[in-house]
């Protein structure tokens, strides 16, 4: 559905490109696509109302800058609007902390609190858990299993019934460490005693910061909720989970516009390093269905390997087991494939299934295989007969069988990326014009 | 329940009824003067006219057209969208409400009112089709019945298993649930404790075991303690990861489930139609169960869901005791949420 309406947000934009001066009825297509676009992500109605009316007005009345056609102009309006609903990225510092979560039930609080002390103590700090749920069961045994798995000290007790004695206890006991992160009960707004709990908490931890955990999923409720969780504890950062499945996270949009703060962190995956610093331009193009090169280029950047892969040469079919071979090193600091393909402006491309299917221990073999190459067969590929084969695996404790598969699947990337190069113009890499051979072919 | 929805839509009503009601304020005094004159002056020009001119004088009818009304249905329209009612079902509702009003007549002293709540009313029980009497299912079909609960993560399956399990206790049944979250950390403990807590035989392995095996033993167990009702939990997983959508498939082949409840969360908005839609699509679903709708006085997304894949809705979830559900009845639902009275 999303892609229908993002294809339909495209035709709009598409009208307007011929244009010398803006037309006032494709303005109101454009806002009308829009408006569907944001809607069916879940943004609030009246934030969609008042957005779609800054941009017909800005369209309208703005002069067109220099340099600049009509349809440039109208969608960098729309851009500029978007981001201002996201306001700015909350900070993280590093620095001593205590943060409070908070959250509906089933929203992701207990998961989330392992990612975030994950996230600090990749960072290098001291991180301590504490889990204030004494009512659903087992969410005890959830945290501290998770929390064992990254060797987190995680201070509770399955059988305590008061969360306020149990964290005034909990605060004491890992009071040495510098991040502690308290994992509460989850509640809704319309629970008298429990909000009360949450305040009272608050001010137990004196916690520097009040998270609110928000389902990707949830709908036009979310402002409500958060409303009335900024009303009891003030609200200073919010955290969308479940990004991994079709939801877009518009809810939390409407949170944050309620509470004046900025999205945190966004949680996509089960695992406990699944959980990625929010970044406005690549949450709003994935909110209207279009892909985003920045937050590649930033994800690249974190894993140090900006320098090597060199993502041009790699678009322009410059592609030897070389740059496999750093592409895979990366890969294995940046995440899966797939996740990485997602961020790509490519939209909804299909890639050959067997593309993804490499796995982290497939990565290790295929790296000690190329290990056994010469730099000549690294280059080109080509040159590597039956005997250099037997070389090859005989080199690396393989079979020449592994070899050929990892041979094959190297052209299937190489077949892959010069599809991408295609789409380029002259080489350069053209997102515009790659956006637009997509959509007109979905 | 659903109280704010139910305050939105009698706004709506009000206003397509004023609308309509305009219409007829509007209309009567021209016929007895003018209407004669203007049959013969315009009968081959638009016979829609003509119809209205003479049901006016014969009938003394009204005809609803589709101008009078548009102004209130764009406020139903937002109205449903504020509610969480996904946009696609909310087209349709629209439209239904639309055909069954334009062009209807409507005589002179016949109540505005009952003519928009009965389009509306037909409307959202069309969406929201029949309930589904569980205990009167397990009744009629050969014991046991098997349960199997899937949905995303989050939504509240593992407390919805404890609820019906409660509930059919008290109803008289000997349940058995399945931990089939074998996958989650926590989880296991999560359905143990519930199971102690309420006096009902739990079967589990380990965390990290086959949930498919976990599922079969505990069929096994029902059908050699001759157990009258089966509840399989399952791990939360998301329609997108195609491995985990096949180890549900798995599950199905395995326990063979005579009912397949899909759990999702009444506080869920658009995705939540894009997700029952595709559980439907890979596992199957035969009812559904709305969890977490004490947070939500809106109501959209059981429309949305019930919508999008016509299964019916067999309980919602309103609360955080083993008490709080309660079977699901569309026409009490309809009833209330347009006020009664029509």
């Amino acid at each position: 559905m999303m892609d229908t309406l993002s294809s339909s947000l495209k035709d709009a934009l598409k009208k307007l490109a011929g244009k010398a001066v803006v037309d006032r009825a494709a303005v109101d297509e454009l806002v009308k696509n829009l408006q569907r676009a944001l809607l069916s992500a879940d943004v609030n109605v009246k934030l969609v109302m008042e957005l779609s009316k800054a941009i017909r007005t800005r369209s309208l009345d703005e002069e067109l800058p220099k340099n600049t056609n009509v349809r440039e102009h109208v969608l960098r309006i729309v851009y500029q609007e978007l981001v201002r609903l996201v306001y700015a990225t909350a900070d993280v510092k590093l620095e001593p902390q205590v943060i409070l979560m908070a959250g509906l039930q089933g929203s992701g609080k207990t998961t989330t609190t392992a990612k975030i002390a994950r996230y600090f103590q990749k960072k290098g700090m001291k991180v301590g858990v504490i889990c204030a749920d004494t009512f659903r069961p087992g969410a005890y045994d959830q945290l501290s299993t998770l929390c064992a798995k990254i060797n987190v000290p995680c201070f509770g007790d399955p059988k305590a019934t008061d969360a306020r004695k149990l964290v005034r206890e909990g605060l004491v006991a890992i009071k040495d460490l510098e991040v502690i992160i308290v994992d509460t009960q989850g509640r809704h707004a319309l629970e008298p005693d429990l909000i009360q709990e949450i305040i009272d908490l608050n001010v137990i931890t004196k916690a520097n910061h009040r998270w609110l955990v928000i389902d990707a999923a949830l709908g036009q409720q979310a402002s409500e909720q958060a409303r009335r969780f900024h009303e009891a504890i003030g609200i200073d950062g919010v955290i969308i989970t479940k990004m991994d499945g079709t939801a877009k996270g518009g809810g939390a949009l409407s949170a944050v516009a309620e509470t004046k703060s900025g999205i945190v962190f966004i949680g996509a995956g089960e695992t406990i390093e699944n959980l990625d610093r929010f970044d406005a331009n690549g949450f709003i193009s994935q909110l209207l269905g279009m892909g985003d090169i920045q937050a590649l280029a930033e994800k690249v950047q974190e894993a140090q390997m900006a320098s090597e892969v060199d993502m041009e040469a790699m678009m322009k079919g410059h592609f030897t087991l070389r740059d496999m071979y750093k592409q895979l090193e990366a890969l294995n600091k940046m995440g899966p494939l797939k996740q990485i393909m997602n961020m790509l402006p490519i939209g909804n491309m299909q890639l050959p299934e067997g593309v993804y299917d490499v796995t982290s221990t497939k990565m290790v073999r295929y790296r000690i295989l190329m290990d056994s190459m010469t730099p000549k067969e690294l280059d080109d590929p080509g040159l590597i007969n039956s005997s250099r084969m037997q070389r090859i695996a005989r080199g690396a404790g393989g079979t020449p069988e592994e070899v050929r598969e990892l041979l094959k699947y190297y052209k299937m990337m190489h077949k892959t990326l010069k599809g991408l190069k295609g789409m380029g113009s002259g080489g350069k890499f053209n997102m515009q014009r790659l956006m637009k051979r997509f959509s007109g072919m979905q | 329940m659903f109280s704010g929805l139910k305050e939105r839509l009698q706004a709506v009503r009000n206003r397509l009824g004023g609308s309509i009601g305009a219409v007829a304020e509007a209309a009567p005094p021209a016929p007895a003067e003018q209407a004669a004159p203007s049959t013969p002056a315009t009968p081959q020009k638009s016979p829609t006219l003509a119809d209205k001119v003479k049901i006016l004088i014969i009938d003394r009818e009204l005809v609803v057209s589709a101008k009078d009304i548009a102004e209130a249905l764009d406020e139903l329209e937002m109205t449903l969208l504020e509610s969480d009612v996904a946009l696609p079902v909310t087209d349709a509702i629209i439209a239904n409400v639309r055909t069954s009003l334009v062009g209807k007549h409507r005589k002179i002293g016949e109540s505005v009112d009952a003519l928009v709540v009965g389009a509306l009313k037909s409307a959202l029980l069309n969406v929201l089709g029949k309930g589904f009497d569980l205990p009167a299912y397990i009744r009629a079909h050969e014991r046991p019945v098997k349960i199997l609960f899937t949905g995303v993560n989050g939504t509240g399956k593992t407390t919805t298993v404890a609820k019906i399990g409660a509930y059919l206790k008290k109803q008289g049944f000997s349940v058995v649930i399945g931990a089939g979250d074998t996958f989650r950390a926590g989880a296991i403990e999560q359905i143990g404790v519930h199971a102690e807590r309420l006096g009902i035989k739990i079967i589990e392995h380990q965390t990290g075991a086959d949930p498919s095996a976990v599922l079969f033993d505990t069929v096994q167990y029902a059908v050699s303690h001759k157990t009258d009702v089966v509840l399989a939990d399952t791990a939360g997983r998301f329609h997108t990861k195609a491995n985990l959508m096949s180890q549900l498939d798995k599950i199905r082949r395995v326990m063979k489930p005579d009912l397949i409840v899909y759990v999702d969360e009444a506080v869920a908005g658009n995705d939540a139609v894009v997700r029952a839609a595709e559980f439907d699509r890979t596992v199957g679903a035969d009812a559904i169960v709305l969890t977490k709708v004490d947070m939500d006085s809106r109501g959209g997304a059981a429309i949305s869901i019930a919508h999008t894949i016509g299964k019916p809705l067999l309980f919602l979830g309103t609360g955080q005791e083993y008490e709080d559900i309660v079977p699901f009845d569309p026409d009490a639902v309809v009833e209330e949420l347009l006020g009664c009275g029509a």
